[in-house]
This record gives C-alpha cells, sequence and structure tokens, in this order.
C-alpha cells in the first residue's frame, strides 16, 4: 500500500510511450498486497488495449504466491528473471 | 512446550500508517509459521491480516496516520484467532464483498484475499466505537478433522 501510488505513477505514463514492451523486474520485491496487484492488472488491461506486451520478471516465490492467490498467475506473463525476457527480445 | 500451551495472547498496538505493516507481517509470518501451517497458508494469513489492516487505514481512519491499530493474537487448543480492533468512523459492513475472480479489473480484491485465507470471518461494533474484526484459523491438525 505505501509504494503503489508511486509505481503507478511511474509505470502507467510508460504506455503513453512508443513501446513494444515493458518489462517490470520485481527481483527486488518482497512483498505486494491487492493495491500493489490492483496497480498491475491497470497496467495490463492499458497494454492489452494499447497492444504491448507487459511482463513481470524475478518475483520471488511470496509475490508469485500472492498472484496466485488472486487468479492471476497465468494472465501475466511472469519469467523467473529478467535476464530470460530480455533474451527473449534479443533472438526476435 | 507445545504453541496450543502458550500462554497468550500477543498484543500489538501499532500505529496506523502503511509504513508499520512490516511489523505485524513479521508477527504472523513467524507465529504461523511456528504453530506449523505450510507456507501457503502462511501466505495467505500475512496477506490477510495486512488487507485488514490497510482497510482500516483507508477506509476506518481515511489514511490519518495519528491512530492506533491493535491486533491481539490468540493460539488456542484448536485454532488461531487473530483480532484487529480500531477506533475508527466504522467501515460499512456491507463493503466487505469479495469480487467475483473471473472479473479481471483493479480493486476488490482485499476482501478476497481475508476470506479465502481463514475459516471464520466475524466483526462486531464494540461500545467505545470503532470496529473488531476477528479472523479464526483452525490449527493444522483440527483443519484435518474439519474436512
Amino acid at each position: 500500500m505505501s509504494s503503489s501510488p508511486q509505481v503507478r505513477d511511474m509505470l502507467l505514463p510508460i504506455f503513453r510511450r512508443k513501446v513494444s514492451h515493458i518489462i517490470v523486474d520485481l527481483s527486488e520485491v518482497p512483498y505486494i498486497d491487492s493495491s500493489g496487484i490492483a496497480t498491475f492488472v491497470e497496467a495490463l488491461q492499458l497494454s492489452r488495449k494499447g497492444q504491448v506486451r507487459f511482463s513481470l520478471a524475478g518475483a520471488c516465490r511470496r509475490v508469485e504466491s500472492i498472484f496466485d492467490l488472486a487468479y492471476l498467475k497465468n494472465i501475466f506473463e511472469m519469467a523467473p528473471d529478467l535476464s530470460q525476457l530480455i533474451g527473449g527480445e534479443r533472438d526476435r | 512446550m507445545t504453541l496450543p500451551d502458550f500462554k497468550g495472547p500477543v498484543i500489538l498496538d501499532i500505529p496506523a500508517d502503511p509504513l508499520a505493516m512490516f511489523i505485524v507481517r513479521a508477527l504472523v509470518d513467524k507465529i504461523s509459521a511456528k504453530i506449523g501451517f505450510e507456507p501457503r497458508q502462511t501466505d495467505k494469513l500475512v496477506l490477510a491480516v495486512d488487507e485488514a489492516c490497510t482497510n482500516v487505514i483507508r477506509y476506518a481512519y481515511k489514511s490519518a496516520g495519528d491512530e492506533r491499530i491493535v491486533i491481539t493474537f490468540s493460539i488456542g487448543p484448536d485454532c488461531f484467532e487473530i483480532s484487529i480492533r480500531d477506533f475508527g468512523s466504522g467501515a460499512d459492513p456491507q463493503t466487505f464483498q469479495g469480487r467475483d475472480l473471473n472479473d479481471i479489473r483493479p480493486g476488490g480484491l482485499g476482501t478476497h484475499f481475508i476470506k479465502s485465507a481463514v475459516d471464520r470471518f466475524e466483526y462486531d461494533t464494540p461500545p467505545g466505537g470503532g470496529m473488531l474484526l476477528k479472523l479464526t484459523k483452525f490449527l493444522p491438525a483440527e483443519e484435518k478433522a474439519q474436512n
């Protein structure tokens, strides 16, 4: 709850730029609550609307488990670490 | 000594401030793990208590950080009880409705997280104002007997 507004303010304007893929690195995030999840759901909706690929990388077990509890783990593209997604971009 | 023999309760009196929530999460995590809940169930309890406190901060106290939340942890012979007491304006219990999880949209998840983590979810409006939310989870052995 304490950092969700800052994440939202930083993340959502990126969708106004001409980008093809947005990756959020969660590797330093130890915990997420419903307001954090809500921010990412909002971003996911914007990504679908703007046809921008949106991915989450490096979620720890607890963060991943919270996405799972919200039945959202399979809705988001989630990679174990950033290098997998960046490597994937290079291979394209 | 086993945890059900532990002479509780443990009472945590904290500021109604999101920055203080790490203390609550750490305590729920440690007690739940010590009781013997599986890591996933411990995660669910941590999230439930965090969400309940967040609701208090946001709705009962309107994010005013100079108020208090009193959380009482009790371990009985068959259940773990967590009571969350606030002294705020009193949230409308009708707002404690989770949303349909097939509806992918921001918001409405907090109540779902709370209700899915516990076996009993009760609230009361005690004298002196505010609200008392009581969350109960059966202890692991008791849970098996219930199912």
